[in-house]
Order: C-alpha cells, then sequence, then structure tokens
C-alpha cells in the first residue's frame, strides 16, 4: 500500500496542488518511513439489522436519525473497524518534536493512508458479498446525530481491541489515532439489474 | 524434553458452542451456568490435562462490567475449575490457574490509560483469584500492560507465573515488541514461565519458540490457536483438527516448549491429541542460552555485548546544562524531547535520562520525564538518579527493562538500589567507588566491583545484570587515569564477565581541545574492550571514532555503516555544496541566498546563508532584520492570502529559525535577551491529540518567542502552575474533540481566576469563534499565524 503526494496534499489542505521542490522531498522521505512504520490490521462482522438495532445484550447499536435514514430498509450490516496501528503514532510523535513541518505532514500522510486502506478493506468486503447485496457508504459514530457513544458497542461487536489493538480513551476517541470504525449497510436489490456499488 | 505441565485447550470459543453469543459477558457464565462452564474443564481433565484455565480471562476492573460484583465472578470461577479439578482422573495434575487477559484499553502514551490504573485493574482480579494455583496471563499484545499484569501479580500474591503473549501476523506484539524483548522484561520481572498463545496455529509458532529458547533459560510455554481464524458463513472457524495440531505441536516441545496446550479453537480432542503425541518419557535436554545483557523499550531490545560496543547518549543530564535545567524546572516537555530525538538520530543506542536539578521533585519530573522521553523513541533508556525513591517510581513506570545509573560499593547504595533492579528487572550500572573513595589502582577498583557482583548474587542478579563502570578521572589531576581505566576495563571483563561502560569524556576535564582528547581516549577504550561508551553523540569526532573502530575491527561488516555515514566525505564537503546551491538559486531568482533559503523552505541553505552573510561582514542585527524578518514576512502574507500553504509556512518559519539561530550565536551577550513571551502551551486534559499544539508551537518559536510546551492531556492546575511560575501572559489551549472542550473552559477559567491579567487564546478542529467567547477565551485563532499575530500584538504592548 502506498499514497501518492497529491493524496496527501490534500490532507494538507492544499486542494489541488501538488507540492514541488523542497516540500516534495519532505513529504516523500515521511511518507517512506510512515510506510515503514504501518502495520494495517482490519477486522469485521457481519450483523442482522433486528428490532431496529444490531446486536444485542451489552453491545446493542440503537439505529435511529440520520443512521436509520442512511441504512434505510437494510436487513443487515457489516461492523467494520481498521487502523494503521500504534507504530504510527510513535513515529508521529518522534517526528513532531523536531519540526511543525513534518508534524503536519506525518499527520496528512497517516489520514491518506488509512482511507486508503479502508477503501481496500471495502473491496475485500464486497468479495464476501451474496448475489445481488451491494454496500452502502461507510457510516461512523459521530456522523450526522448518531453518537460518539455508538463506538464502545461498535468497537466490543468486533472484539477490536483484540482483533486489531483498536481501543477507546475516556473521551471516546479511538486508539491508535489513524483508525476507523463504520457501519457499513448491506443493500439488496433484485439480481438480474444489481446496481454498481456506490463509491 | 518432557512436557512439564500439559494445558488445557480453548474456553471462549467452547463456551460459543454452547450458546454464548457476540457481546455476551463470558465470565458471567460463572454465576448463571456453572455447570456448562464446569463441563468444559472436565473435558479438558477428562482429555489428559494437568491444570486447566478458570473462566476469568476478562474479569479485570477496566474491561468486566457486569451486574455481579467482579469477586463474586472471578471466585466462582476458580471455585468451579477446582470443583472439575478434584473430579478429575488422579493421573492429571489437577492444577487450577487464575486467567487473566488484557484491560483492552490501551496504555498511554498511545492511548490514554495509565499504568497504575492497569496495575489496580489487575490487582484486583489477582486479589479474587487467590484459591487457584498458579496464575496465568495470556494474550497480551503491548509490553507495557504485560509489565503491570506482572506486577500485580507478584505484588499481591505468592502463587507461580506464567506470562504469555500473542504475536501478530509479522511476529511482533501489536506495540512493535518482538519476542526477545518480552523474554527479557519477563525474566527481568522473575515470572516462573513465559511463552506464546493465540495469534495463529502452532506451524507458525516455531520460528518464534525457537527464538525464545535462545533468548531466555525459563520455561516455554505454548498454546496456540487451531489454525488461523477463517471466515465461513459468517462464523469464525478455526481449521486444524486434532491430529495435524498435536503433531506441530510436537515440534514447538522438541524447540523447547514445556508446557502446552491450546487457544482458540481448541478443543479436548486436540488436547487429547497432544496427549497421545507427545511421549511423556521423552528427555532431550534443553539447552540454556548464553548469558546476555539486555535491555529494552516498549518494542525495542539493545543488547550491551560482549564483544562489540553500544553508545549511551548523555546529553539529558543537567550537570553544566543551563537550558536543559531551566526547561526541566519549568516543565518545557518539548526541550527534552528534541534531546532525545536528536540523540536517537545521531545514533545512539541507549539514552542516558538524568533530572537532579536543586529544588525540584525529582521522583515526580524523573518519572514524567522518562515516560515524556519514551513516548518519541524507542530507544531503551538509562535512569540516571542518586535518589532511591525516584528511582523506584521511575523504574516501576518504565515501559520495558531498564538499565540503571547507578549503584556503587557503598552499604547504603548497595543496599537500596539492588532490591529494585532485582524487582523490576534491568541491567545495573555499577560504580568501582566505596566509603572510602575511588582507589587509584585497577585492583582497588576490580574488587570493588567484585563485592558489588557478589552483593546482588544475594539477591538473585547474575554478573550479566552489571554494567560496570571503573570511572573516568581527568588525567589532567591523575597522570596514570587513562592507564589504570584501560587495565581495569580489560580486567572486569576477563575476571567478572560483567559488561562495561564509561562516560569517557571526563578523561579531558581541565585541559584545552577537549573533544580531540575524548576522541583519543574513546578509541583507545574500546580497543580494550568497553562495552557501552557514554557520550555525546552529536559530538561528530565521538562518532567518528565509533564508526572508525568497528570498521578498523571487522564489527560493522564490509564497512557498510562506515560508507553510509561518510559517503559524502570530503575535505571541505558542507560549505561547499551549500554555497554552489544557494548561488545558483540567487541568479535564478534575483533575491538574496537567504531569503531566497527561507522562501523555499531549507532549513540548511538558510543556516548557511546567514553564516556566510555574517562571514561577509553584515552585522547581525541587520541580517535579522534586513534579511530573516522580511522574507519570513513575505511567507506569512501569502499564507494568509491563501497562495502559500501550512506546511511551506512551516518549512520556511524553520528555516529563519536555522538561520535566526546563527545570528543569535553570534550576538553579544546583551543583545541575546530579545525574546518574545513566554508563551505556555498545552493540549487540554482528556484530549491526546497535539498535531495543532505542535503546529503552533513550532511557528511560534520560528517568529521569535519563548515556548513552554506542557504537552498534551495536561489538567487544568499544571497550566495554572506554569503559567504561574514563568509570570506567562499568554497561555495558548488546544482541543480537538468535542468532548473534551468541556476541559478546555475549565482551564480558561481556572487561568482567569488564579492569574488575573494571563491571557488565554484557543484553538482547535471543533471550536469556533462564538464559542471560544462563550467559555471565556480572550482570543480565537482559527490557525497557527492567526495566533502568531495574536502574540505578536500581546507583546507589542
Amino acid at each position: 500500500m502506498t499514497v501518492d503526494l497529491a493524496e496527501i496534499a490534500r490532507y494538507m489542505r492544499m486542494g489541488r496542488s501538488v507540492p514541488e521542490g523542497a516540500l516534495a522531498e519532505r513529504v516523500e522521505k515521511l511518507r517512506d518511513e510512515a510506510l515503514a512504520a504501518i502495520r494495517p490490521a482490519r477486522v469485521w462482522r457481519r450483523f442482522p439489522v433486528e428490532g431496529g438495532a444490531i446486536g444485542s445484550g451489552g453491545l446493542r447499536i440503537e439505529i435511529s436519525g440520520t443512521l436509520a435514514k442512511h441504512l434505510g430498509d437494510c436487513r443487515a450490516a457489516y461492523l467494520v473497524c481498521g487502523t494503521i496501528g500504534a507504530a504510527f503514532d510513535a513515529f508521529q510523535r518522534r517526528v513532531s518534536v523536531s519540526s511543525g513541518a513534518d508534524a503536519l505532514i506525518a499527520q496528512a500522510t497517516g489520514a491518506a493512508l488509512i482511507e486508503k486502506f479502508m477503501d481496500g478493506v471495502e473491496d475485500e468486503i464486497r468479495e464476501e458479498l451474496a448475489p445481488g447485496e451491494s454496500l452502502l457508504q461507510r457510516y461512523s459514530p459521530g456522523y450526522g446525530d448518531f453518537p460518539l457513544e455508538a463506538q464502545r458497542a461498535l468497537l466490543g461487536l468486533v472484539d477490536a481491541p483484540h482483533a486489531v489493538g483498536v481501543s477507546l480513551t475516556g473521551s471516546l476517541l479511538m486508539v491508535p489515532s489513524k483508525s476507523v470504525s463504520a457501519i457499513i449497510g448491506i443493500r439488496r436489490v433484485a439480481p438480474e439489474n444489481e446496481p454498481e456499488t456506490q463509491q | 524434553m518432557p512436557v512439564k505441565l500439559l494445558l488445557d485447550g480453548a474456553m471462549g470459543t467452547q463456551l460459543q458452542n454452547l450458546g454464548l453469543r457476540p457481546g455476551e459477558t463470558p465470565e458471567l457464565w460463572n454465576l448463571t451456568r456453572p455447570k456448562d462452564v464446569r463441563a468444559v474443564h472436565e473435558a479438558y481433565f477428562a482429555a489428559g490435562a494437568d491444570a486447566v484455565y478458570a473462566n476469568t480471562f476478562g474479569a479485570n476492573a477496566a474491561k468486566y462490567h457486569g451486574d455481579a460484583p467482579l469477586e463474586d465472578v472471578v471466585a466462582a470461577g476458580i471455585g468451579i475449575a477446582r470443583e472439575a479439578a478434584k473430579a478429575a482422573p488422579c493421573e492429571s495434575r489437577r492444577l487450577v490457574a487464575l486467567d487473566i487477559g488484557p484491560t483492552g484499553r490501551l496504555l498511554k502514551p498511545s492511548g490514554d490509560f495509565e499504568f497504575d490504573a492497569a496495575y489496580d485493574a489487575f490487582a484486583a482480579q489477582v486479589r479474587a483469584g487467590a484459591g487457584a494455583d498458579f496464575i496465568a496471563i495470556e494474550t497480551m499484545g503491548d509490553l507495557y500492560e504485560l509489565k503491570a499484569a506482572v506486577l500485580a501479580a507478584r505484588e499481591n500474591s505468592s502463587l507461580p507465573v506464567l506470562a504469555t503473549v500473542a504475536l501478530g501476523e509479522d511476529g511482533k506484539l501489536l506495540t512493535g515488541a518482538s519476542v526477545e524483548c518480552v523474554a527479557a522484561l519477563l525474566e527481568g520481572l522473575r515470572v516462573d514461565a513465559l511463552g506464546l498463545n493465540c495469534g495463529f496455529g502452532p506451524d507458525r509458532m516455531l520460528e518464534y519458540v525457537k527464538r525464545l529458547a535462545a533468548a531466555t533459560s525459563l520455561p516455554i510455554a505454548v498454546k496456540p490457536n487451531a489454525g488461523l481464524p477463517q471466515v465461513v458463513d459468517g462464523r469464525t472457524v478455526f481449521t486444524v483438527g486434532p491430529e495435524a495440531f498435536a503433531s506441530d505441536v510436537a515440534a514447538l516441545v522438541e524447540a523447547g516448549a514445556s508446557l502446552v496446550g491450546g487457544c482458540c479453537g481448541t478443543t479436548p480432542a486436540h488436547i487429547a491429541a497432544v496427549k497421545k503425541a507427545i511421549p511423556a518419557d521423552a528427555s532431550t535436554v534443553r539447552p540454556m542460552p548464553a548469558e546476555r545483557t539486555v535491555v529494552t523499550s516498549g518494542s525495542r531490545a539493545v543488547e550491551i555485548p560482549e564483544n562489540d560496543t553500544v553508545i549511551i547518549g548523555e546529553r539529558i543530564n543537567p550537570t553544566g546544562k543551563k537550558k536543559l535545567r531551566e526547561a526541566l524546572s519549568s516543565g518545557d516537555v518539548a526541550y527534552v524531547l528534541r534531546e532525545a530525538v536528536s540523540q536517537a538520530d545521531a545514533g545512539a543506542h541507549i539514552l542516558d535520562v538524568n533530572t537532579g536539578v536543586p529544588g525540584i521533585d525529582e521522583p515526580a519530573v524523573l518519572d514524567a520525564t522518562i515516560q515524556a522521553v519514551q513516548s518519541v523513541t524507542d530507544l531503551p533508556l538509562q535512569i540516571d538518579t542518586s535518589d532511591p525513591k525516584a528511582l523506584e517510581r521511575a523504574l516501576r513506570h518504565y515501559n520495558g527493562k531498564a538499565l540503571v545509573n547507578s549503584v556503587n560499593g557503598k552499604e547504603e547504595s548497595l543496599s537500596a538500589v539492588l532490591p529494585l533492579v532485582a524487582k523490576y528487572g534491568g541491567a545495573v550500572v555499577a560504580l568501582t567507588l566505596d566509603e572510602s573513595g575511588i582507589p587509584p589502582t585497577a585492583d582497588g577498583r576490580l574488587a570493588i566491583a567484585k563485592k558489588i557482583v557478589s552483593r546482588g548474587a544475594e539477591y538473585g542478579l547474575k554478573p550479566r545484570d552489571f554494567v560496570v563502570d571503573v570511572l573516568c578521572l581527568a588525567v589532567s589531576a591523575e597522570a596514570e587515569s587513562a592507564n589504570t581505566i584501560l587495565e581495569a576495563l580489560g580486567r572486569v571483563k576477563a575476571e567478572l564477565g560483567c559488561r562495561t561502560c564509561l562516560g569517557v569524556s571526563n578523561i579531558s576535564f581541565g585541559l584545552p581541545a577537549r573533544p580531540l582528547l575524548n576522541a583519543a581516549f574513546y578509541t583507545m577504550a574500546l580497543a580494550r574492550g568497553l562495552s557501552a561508551g557514554i557520550v555525546n553523540p552529536l559530538a561528530a569526532d565521538m562518532m567518528t571514532a565509533y564508526r572508525a573502530f568497528r570498521a578498523l575491527t571487522a564489527r560493522d561488516l564490509a564497512c557498510g555503516e562506515w560508507i553510509d555515514a561518510n559517503k559524502d566525505w570530503s575535505p571541505a564537503t558542507a560549505a561547499v555544496a551549500v554555497r554552489a546551491s544557494a548561488q545558483s538559486r540567487e541568479s535564478a531568482s534575483g533575491e538574496s541566498p537567504l531569503s531566497d533559503a527561507i522562501r523555499h523552505g531549507l532549513k540548511a541553505d538558510a543556516a548557511a546563508a546567514a553564516r556566510s552573510a555574517l562571514a561577509g561582514g553584515a552585522k547581525p542585527l541587520d541580517v535579522i532584520g534586513g534579511g530573516i524578518v522580511p522574507a519570513l514576512e513575505t511567507v506569512g502574507k501569502g499564507f494568509e492570502a491563501g497562495r502559500v500553504f501550512l506546511p511551506q509556512l512551516l518549512m520556511a518559519a524553520e528555516a529563519a529559525g536555522a538561520a535566526f539561530d546563527v545570528v543569535r550565536a553570534a550576538l553579544p551577550a546583551q543583545e541575546k535577551g530579545s525574546v518574545k513571551g513566554p508563551v505556555v502551551i498545552a493540549t487540554v486534559k482528556g484530549d491526546i491529540h497535539d498535531i495543532g499544539k505542535n503546529i503552533c508551537r513550532a511557528l511560534l518559536e520560528n517568529y521569535g518567542f519563548k515556548v513552554i510546551d506542557l504537552g498534551r492531556d495536561v489538567p487544568p492546575e499544571t497550566v495554572v502552575a506554569a503559567a504561574r511560575r514563568e509570570k506567562a501572559r499568554l497561555v495558548g489551549l488546544s482541543a480537538l474533540m468535542t468532548t473534551t472542550v468541556g476541559a478546555m473552559a475549565e482551564t480558561v477559567r481556572l487561568v482567569h481566576e488564579e492569574l488575573p491579567g494571563c491571557k488565554v487564546t484557543v484553538g482547535g478542529a471543533v471550536l469556533t469563534a462564538d464559542y471560544a467567547a462563550k467559555i471565556g477565551a480572550d482570543n480565537y485563532s482559527k490557525d497557527a499565524m492567526g495566533l502568531v499575530r495574536y502574540a505578536e500584538s500581546l507583546f507589542a504592548t
């Protein structure tokens, strides 16, 4: 896995500008170091959507508000969690000590890498879909009115701490910092007019 | 080699087969479905297991959130296993283990969970499980959490401890530690057996069991999964059957494992097959590994070698360093961290950390400094203090197995330091001095070293746990000093079997051209077998001596490191190259080389251009006022107008900062005090994302402000204390999350209440000017440049 300079530049709020000269050299160097530091890991599980919720017992995600609107009439969904690992955070802390520019570049590189990784994870998940099924876009706690508190159930239901080493801080941040968790609804359509999955 | 203990197989996957649902708490079955839990234990005993792990894996206070009290759940789990053991066939050893798994929380620095909180969570579990025969800590993925669990077991029970870790796909822990790192830590903490569980199947474990066998003399335990998990029809299944599993486990036993069982996906049939496959009378004796001196961080093991040498970076020591003293006193973490990272980048293998400044709370400052340094480097640390209280606190919270600096031959030191090293693990520097001072001869120093090592044996320490420092006295005061040291170095190695270290640069004290003398003496000491030089890795002469020694003595294979470090070498390399590149751009753009270098964000070029301007006769203040400031101003305005992006602004500011440092060094002392500030900055309590704050710090510093950076997750009281101490007129706070802006509001309130007249500026992803006003902040900056502008306006008045 890698990302190109233009993708990293977007996460540095450079719009469509592509780094040149000294900046391009710095970004390339830090990107290569970041690639050596990451340990991507992912886990997903398929759950039925039952009684307006996913999961059971102590780990239950209520489906309401904007999440309900997003999922529509999905009868099943994937819970997914992926990360590029704690060693990336250590790398980012190290380079941030002596340079604000390096801190910013590392941060943007990590953001670009986890996005790219999660796109790949979605591709993997698509492999196991039944005929006539397609994936909705990822929907994460914090989007719309889907509460951050849902992280507890979401990560618990995929056993994220054990499976991929992702856990929550007291203020509900995911750690390692470059991690993504989401619900991905499974849409069923008649097999004869199977649409392309949304991107 | 006979199997000492046949352990049981999986509990979790067995309970799932009996109906445990995702999200359900397995340990609650100890109260609600005890017969089912007991049936699993009984099946393992019937299959031939000598020991079963009670159903207590997740019953630690951090992870368990059931309705029933944790103590009841753990005690019931042990009780059920005990009943099953009583009913077991009598050829079984019928042992019951308290099973301890991870908390599911990520410890600091990557997470926010405190080491002490993890310890407390495990300690409660250990106390509740007192009825077990031994404690099995398993599936650990973080060395630091593992240390908390082992300490909790050791300090709250006298039961034997078996500790195993789960490796990831790449054969390392989640936090990056190798099996050698794990072995060094666990040996230091005196567990009774160590090894691997979960992660993958027995075939993939073989390589790592072999490596463990080479790294530890302790018994090795393995509990592999029944292969890698696979998802079939939405269910996780493990596909390696009992016979194949047993034959792979036999290979692990051959490689040195002596306690064996199974993890996820294994069943009583797997355990029965292992029992059948491994003859109980096999009697191969496992060869013991060589004695090695290893220290570790949370993810890296470093050997202090017998036939090679490593560098201990000496720069985090306030003796004779005014700036570091000030930084430690004011809580300016960032300064200390830069010292750590620059030494690591320069090639140090271990970093010394000493925070002995008169008048500070050394136990607190050393502890905090060690944790901060460990957050930015994976090098093992040498904890350097003469205060036993500070040493114990730092050793306890240290992530890994530390090098302790130091113990000496005085009774007071021996009785204070050796028990701590024995308890927490570690290697310790042994200074060859005692109540009568430093003996003048090698004989005398050797005698003290012998005494220290033999006293260490009383605490279970071995010669390999000591790194003897024969003490470097200035040759200007003691003519025979160098000769004595060189003799003693060789004899410590030959007669005691200990590694050696030496604070090399003391040799030149009181003489001119110290770097030259230091490098020459360092080379001589290396030739006599010095295992670890305590040196300044930023001193080019010392690094050259180190690399030359290794290249010349066949330690640097194919001279790779030497070539790498010197490939661009020529008598006047740096100056010529920089001048050429700066000149080529000058002709292209028509700008001065200095402003061109700053605009393009070229740090080295900007410093070189400033140097050459000064050499050309320019006055220092003119270089600042006529070169650096206007160039930075141009870039800053470009940023505000949207023509220049943040990374370019930051690089330009850093280049300006580098040029500014050059000019400042040339300024007469009375003109150096023109630094603005100080500004105290912090990321608020509960928030561990500090990227924005770091960017602000960098920009402020490069605009000439003194910044006291308190780091992240900083309580309001700490901010107030620092601002008061520094008489700061401006405090900057950053918060990323909606969940932590409450802490920001509280900090603003407290600063205003305690320090009238001190302004507070805030920023962060979720903040707005409106919200900033609502929580009473004096200013809101949407970006780092905005903060610089605000600070400039504030300090201009």
